[in-house]
């Protein structure tokens, strides 16, 4: 363009003053465009971004407030918390806190708090909810059977007393082996024995039976199921006890040295007491034998051992028996 | 070392013997590191109330984070439980990628397990069932007894920060 004014200008010689100034503006407007021009192009192969584009903002949804915020004063607490859940802030309208920190300051509130999750709640066992549920299972409840109030009562009735475990443990199988276990225990004094039949039932249970307490207790582990177990703990009680009342042929040779126990019945003391108390007697008259008492102090004596209560009841006796006052 | 020196002279003297010539030259191997967090010099490390409490504050300040009753004194599954519990927690962050703020709480009752945690509010309601109800299903397919996901959300990350060493 300032090519072309030039030669306008040499054309036009009279007016080459007003045509300079003119020419002066001219330039001064339209110098970048010449620069433009003149100046090399650049190839730009990539598309260079003149602007950043801004980043989209995330568009949320809006959270909700709590819903305790929310919450009728009188509602139905089961309804809310009808089974064992972790905590969870927005459902319980409890000022909870929970934590440890340092002298003065708050502990850490409800809200985004781990520890008050991990522990077990029991704000589905509040009474109302116990109540209810008492409520609802009093139809499969039965009354309980008459004549059977006291404990003395029903020890008469069911003598046996049958103890079994149950295991609620947190694994996928509700199975547990220690389950299988059965004990059965009962007072001996609940059967009837008499003296041969008691000494070989209690030979025969050994150390199962405590003599402090007079309670015999089997306890049975050797089958696999709880039911056998039991089964085989009253096979044993059966067996053991009707064993008790056989006598067998050898038994019939047990000595005096076998005894475990002194029995005046058995013994040398008797036939010659007996003898001191018939001496000079005619024949064919009645057998005069030593008192009840007298074989007792004498069975004592031997038994205990000799204490000062011992030797003086026996003397005592002794002095009866032979009229010696 | 004074009643020794009283009762026996000579064990006296094999003590002092001892106590000049015991010089440790092996690394202390007394160190106990492992859930305990050191400062930083700007003072902008962030942490949870679990990871501000030492683990010899398990039972006083903070509490487990697996409830079960294997590790009852002769209980079973002890080993079985354990590893379980770790995969439910590798599966669990892995699932919930970078959402998860806090530890992965596991609750065994029965057969059922259940799982709590805290998770960032980064994702859609709608994504977020979809995790739950996915997390559900191949866990309970895997440990073979119900799943349930007892989850707690929070706005930021910020919000579970409980102090900054």
């Amino acid at each position: 363009m300032s090519a072309g004014l030039t030669r306008l200008w040499e054309r036009l010689p009279l007016k080459k003053h007003a045509a300079q100034s003119r020419i002066r503006v001219f330039s001064n407007q339209d110098q970048p465009e010449i620069e433009d021009d003149e100046e090399f192009r650049v190839l730009s192969l990539r598309t260079v971004k003149q602007q950043f584009q801004r980043r989209q903002q995330v568009r949320r949804d809006p959270i909700t407030p709590p819903r305790t915020t929310r919450m009728a004063v009188d509602q139905d607490w089961t309804a809310v918390w009808p089974g064992p859940r972790s905590f969870h802030p927005a459902s319980v309208p409890l000022p909870l806190r929970q934590g440890f920190t340092e002298r003065g300051a708050a502990a850490p509130s409800k809200f985004a708090n781990a520890e008050l999750m991990k522990i077990p709640n029991f704000l589905h066992l509040t009474p109302p909810a116990i109540r209810q549920q008492c409520e609802a299972i009093k139809r499969f409840c039965t009354p309980w059977p008459k004549g059977l109030e006291t404990e003395a009562k029903w020890q008469r009735h069911f003598p046996i007393e049958v103890t079994t475990t149950d295991y609620c443990q947190s694994l996928p199988t509700i199975r547990n082996p220690e389950a299988r276990k059965v004990t059965v225990s009962l007072k001996l004094s609940d059967l009837r024995f008499d003296s041969h039949s008691r000494d070989k039932f209690l030979r025969l249970v050994g150390d199962r039976y405590n003599k402090e307490t007079d309670i015999l207790t089997i306890v049975t582990d050797r089958c696999p199921q709880k039911k056998q177990n039991y089964d085989y703990a009253l096979y044993l009680l059966t067996a053991c006890y009707h064993e008790s009342f056989v006598t067998e042929p050898w038994e019939e040779t047990k000595s005096e040295a076998d005894m475990e126990e002194y029995l005046f019945e058995r013994n040398q003391s008797k036939i010659s007491a007996e003898g001191i108390l018939n001496w000079n007697a005619k024949e064919g008259a009645p057998k005069e034998s030593p008192s009840k008492s007298y074989a007792n102090s004498v069975e004592q004596l031997i038994n205990e051992g000799e204490n000062e209560y011992n030797l003086g009841k026996y003397k005592e006796e002794v002095k009866k028996m032979l009229n010696i006052v | 070392m004074n009643f020794l020196k009283k009762l026996v002279p000579q064990a006296a003297a094999e003590v002092q013997q001892l106590s000049r010539s015991s010089i440790h030259t092996s690394v202390v191997c007394c160190r106990v590191q492992s859930g305990r967090y050191r400062i930083t010099t700007k003072r902008n490390r962030a942490l949870t109330y679990e990871m501000a409490n030492p683990p010899h504050f398990i039972g006083h300040r903070k509490s487990w984070n697996s409830w079960n009753t294997s590790t009852l004194k002769d209980a079973l599954r002890p080993s079985q439980t354990a590893i379980e519990d770790v995969f439910i927690r590798k599966f669990v962050t892995g699932t919930w990628h970078a959402l998860v703020c806090s530890e992965i709480i596991i609750k065994r009752q029965h057969n059922t397990i259940r799982i709590a945690a805290l998770i960032r509010q980064a994702i859609t309601p709608r994504k977020m069932y979809f995790l739950i109800g996915y997390t559900e299903e191949l866990l309970s397919y895997w440990m073979q007894c119900p799943v349930t996901l007892e989850l707690q959300t929070v706005g930021d990350k910020k919000d579970v920060v409980f102090k900054y060493i």
